[in-house]
């Protein structure tokens, strides 16, 4: 009898103490991920996956010792400590799916706001459902100009675009000719200003198209050809036999993991001989393409985070350790980007100390994070609010790194901004 | 008159079909009202988009026999007619929709005219590269925003039906709902109707109905056009609906595919196999992808689980979901 009574008056306790224990547990904020998680660009999905979930087990409390703001607050401190909950969903390249995704995690999951979409192609339709909820969207990793440019009230981007990316590329090119790479004598500008560009043609890759003819006229360099193609082509090898009829010094590349690998393949195979081969980012910055080994020594490609910065930024170095812990491989461009999509809304939802949409609007309106929070290599993180680019970050930088081998390994190496070079650079590429 | 009589009268149909298309349309009807999440809404919506491109694709697939798999150029044309005109002249959705129309259908003709020359797997061959080569084209061209497309700006407050515009998805499913029973109830004509009948015999033996006086060749083009303004108008529709086309999204090979596959698959040549193909296949992809699509280490699981199903039903009945039906009922016969 003294059993049950014992018993009962534990179970009338807990069940007194169950509501008041759920009251002050702290509470989740869901944020909605739309990444292609499956499909062509699958791996940089497993990639900005891990890099978003690495960033929010920080913010979490569930790493310690990094030494960031968000990894000391153990949850969004404003906010009663409530934890960030990820809601991942699978665009697969799709605009039309990425919407209905959007519309799902808006309206059945009641996500405070958005992160994604890497494609800037499905970018655009959900920022475009995103703006008529009237619900934020944090955008890290998709580089179309354009995105930045509707005056949509409910978009930031953090990632620089590719107007700054491609003009990057051209002032390398322009260095290289003036002998301020490192490694390198000046270049004869007749010997390099022979371009060539093949861009996959979506969204993303039609607009570095478009930048790439804009600033070749700018700079005085020929675009022998440029050519757009379907990312999902099994066979690449007439665009590359046009790219080698052309008879670049340098072949410009703006292409998703698939297509990149195959395009490298291609060029193998058809024996191209170009002296410089630069890749816009995405498919050049992936580990499928690092495995392709010593056929991928001396290509270029422009980046937001490159391993060497983890050299000059030791917080970088921390955050890096943790993704191999996670991942197996260094933190890349798009893992990275994501990382810091994803700690710009912990700041932002700091800062404004609330889940309603006008509060979080505000806040990233206002929001300034210091470059030293960063992993990547930027100045920090604010807003513009006037202009022709609302939304967009402007203090965002690029790097353009070189694969190169360093102890039967292949790294990439800083080789612009010039004054932060981490090696020679390779010149001219010794051809396949 | 005969041919609208023809339109309403579903008296050749089994009874049992019947009710279950009422109850169908009943649930159609309130779905909006009754207890939905948005991605069922969004579901909804893409199913009944499909069942229109299958509707239409059964046209001349299905009752013609002829395999088309360029279907997305034709919607293509309906959503990029309605973007230009909303956008550059500001031409509401009502008025852009005929015009689309009217353009796919006249395209229909001109590329109908030689690709009817053709037969069997040349015929399906010649509609993938029209296809493409459409696609290609407004890649390319500028007017037309070229691949990265034309985005919608919204106009004015929503609702606004003038141009197809609303912030809640169930305005969007009413008006294809309506565009629905529309093309539900020309089908029922189409099947009764002169057209309908030489479709079906050229389908049969195309010699033997030469052989009767059937012109063979024209009748094909006038049920390509016929399909293409079905697939054009929900193009149009597409266009409002997702605020953004681009010619990989409205254009692609595999829109076309899956537009032959749901018609397919549900029944190819019965008033029903298109809409049984989207209500399975649509849903189907949609939740697969949402319950797996998103999983850590179940990325893809859902494409290839959604391919197994597919593989099952076809190595099943060949005739598709309509076929088991028909076998079922025969055997009860028997």
């Amino acid at each position: 009898m003294r059993k049950v009574v014992i018993f009962a008056a534990v179970a009338l306790l807990a069940v007194c103490l169950a509501p008041a224990m759920a009251w002050s547990a702290p509470k989740e904020i869901k944020i909605g991920v739309i990444y292609p998680l499956s499909g062509g660009a699958a791996a940089a999905g497993r990639e900005l996956r891990a890099g978003a979930e690495l960033a929010a087990d920080i913010a979490n409390g569930l790493i310690p010792g990094v030494n960031m703001t968000m990894a000391k607050n153990a949850g969004i401190k404003s906010l009663g400590g409530a934890k960030i909950k990820l809601i991942f969903k699978d665009h697969q390249g799709n605009p039309q799916l990425g919407a209905d995704l959007a519309k799902k995690l808006i309206l059945d999951d009641k996500v405070v706001g958005i992160l994604g979409c890497y494609h800037s192609s499905v970018t655009k339709t959900v920022s475009a459902v995103a703006e008529r909820y009237g619900i934020p969207m944090i955008n890290g990793s998709s580089t179309s100009p354009d995105l930045t440019k509707r005056g949509f009230k409910w978009f930031w981007r953090t990632t620089p675009h590719d107007k700054w990316f491609t003009k990057d590329l051209f002032e390398f090119l322009s260095g290289l000719s003036k002998g301020k790479v490192r490694g390198v004598k000046a270049v004869p500008k007749d010997q390099i200003s022979r371009l060539a560009a093949a861009c996959e043609k979506t969204e993303w890759g039609s607009h570095v198209a478009i930048e790439i003819a804009s600033f070749a006229k700018e700079y005085g360099f020929t675009l022998a050809a440029n050519i757009l193609y379907a990312s999902k082509s099994p066979d690449l090898s007439s665009e590359v036999q046009s790219l080698i009829a052309a008879k670049p010094a340098a072949m410009l590349f703006a292409s998703y993991t698939s297509d990149a690998i195959l395009m490298i393949k291609t060029l193998k195979s058809m024996k191209a001989k170009p002296k410089i081969i630069w890749g816009q980012d995405a498919g050049f910055d992936k580990p499928e393409f690092v495995a392709l080994g010593d056929d991928v020594v001396g290509i270029l490609t422009r980046s937001v985070f490159l391993p060497s910065v983890t050299k000059m930024k030791p917080l970088a170095g921390q955050v890096n350790a943790l993704f191999i812990k996670k991942m197996g491989h260094d933190l890349d461009g798009a893992s990275a980007r994501a990382f810091t999509g994803l700690q710009t809304w912990v700041h932002v939802l700091e800062k404004a100390g609330s889940t309603d949409p006008k509060a979080i609007q505000k806040a990233c309106n206002t929001i300034t994070i210091p470059g030293k929070e960063l992993v990547v290599p930027w100045v920090g993180i604010k807003f513009s609010t006037k202009g022709d680019e609302i939304g967009q970050n402007v203090l965002g930088g690029g790097l353009i790194g070189q694969y190169q081998k360093k102890g039967g390994k292949v790294v990439l190496e800083v080789v612009y901004p010039f004054d932060i070079a981490t090696a020679d650079m390779i010149f001219p590429l010794k051809g396949y | 008159m005969e041919a609208i009589r023809n339109a309403f009268d579903f008296t050749d149909l089994p009874r049992g079909e019947m009710i279950i298309a009422a109850l169908a349309l009943l649930f159609l009807l309130l779905f909006p009202v009754l207890p939905h999440s948005s991605f069922a809404m969004a579901t909804m919506i893409q199913f009944l988009m499909f069942s229109l491109y299958g509707m239409g694709w059964n046209l001349i697939g299905g009752y013609g026999g002829q395999v088309d798999l360029g279907k997305a150029q034709y919607v293509g044309i309906g959503a990029y007619t309605t973007a230009l005109l909303m956008i550059r002249l500001d031409v509401p959705f009502w008025y852009s929709l005929p015009v689309g129309l009217a353009l796919a259908v006249i395209w229909s003709f001109i590329i109908g005219y030689p690709l009817f020359r053709l037969k069997g797997h040349y015929f399906a061959i010649a509609t993938i590269a029209t296809s493409l080569v459409l696609k290609d084209i407004f890649e390319v061209w500028n007017f037309v925003g070229g691949a990265r497309g034309l985005e919608i700006p919204l106009k004015g407050n929503l609702p606004n039906w003038l141009y197809l515009q609303f912030k809640q998805d169930y305005y969007y499913f009413y008006v294809l709902l309506a565009m629905f029973l529309v093309g539900l109830i020309y089908v029922n004509g189409f099947r009764h109707s002169r057209l309908g009948f030489q479709l079906r015999a050229i389908k049969d033996n195309e010699n033997v109905a030469r052989s009767l006086g059937i012109d063979a060749h024209w009748c094909k083009i006038k049920a390509y056009a016929t399909a293409t303004a079905f697939v054009a108008a929900v193009g149009s529709f597409h266009a409002c609906y997702n605020f953004n086309i681009e010619p990989e999204d409205v254009m692609s090979l595999d829109l076309s595919v899956l537009i032959a596959l749901m018609a397919m698959l549900g029944g190819a040549g019965s008033m029903w196999g298109p809409i049984i193909g989207a209500a399975i296949l649509v849903p189907m992809k949609s939740y697969l992808g949402d319950w797996l699509g998103g999983k850590a280490g179940m990325a893809g699981m859902d494409l290839l689980l959604y391919g197994a199903i597919i593989m099952f039903i076809a190595a099943v009945q060949p005739r598709g979901v309509y076929g088991i039906v028909e076998a079922l009922r025969a055997r009860r016969r028997r």
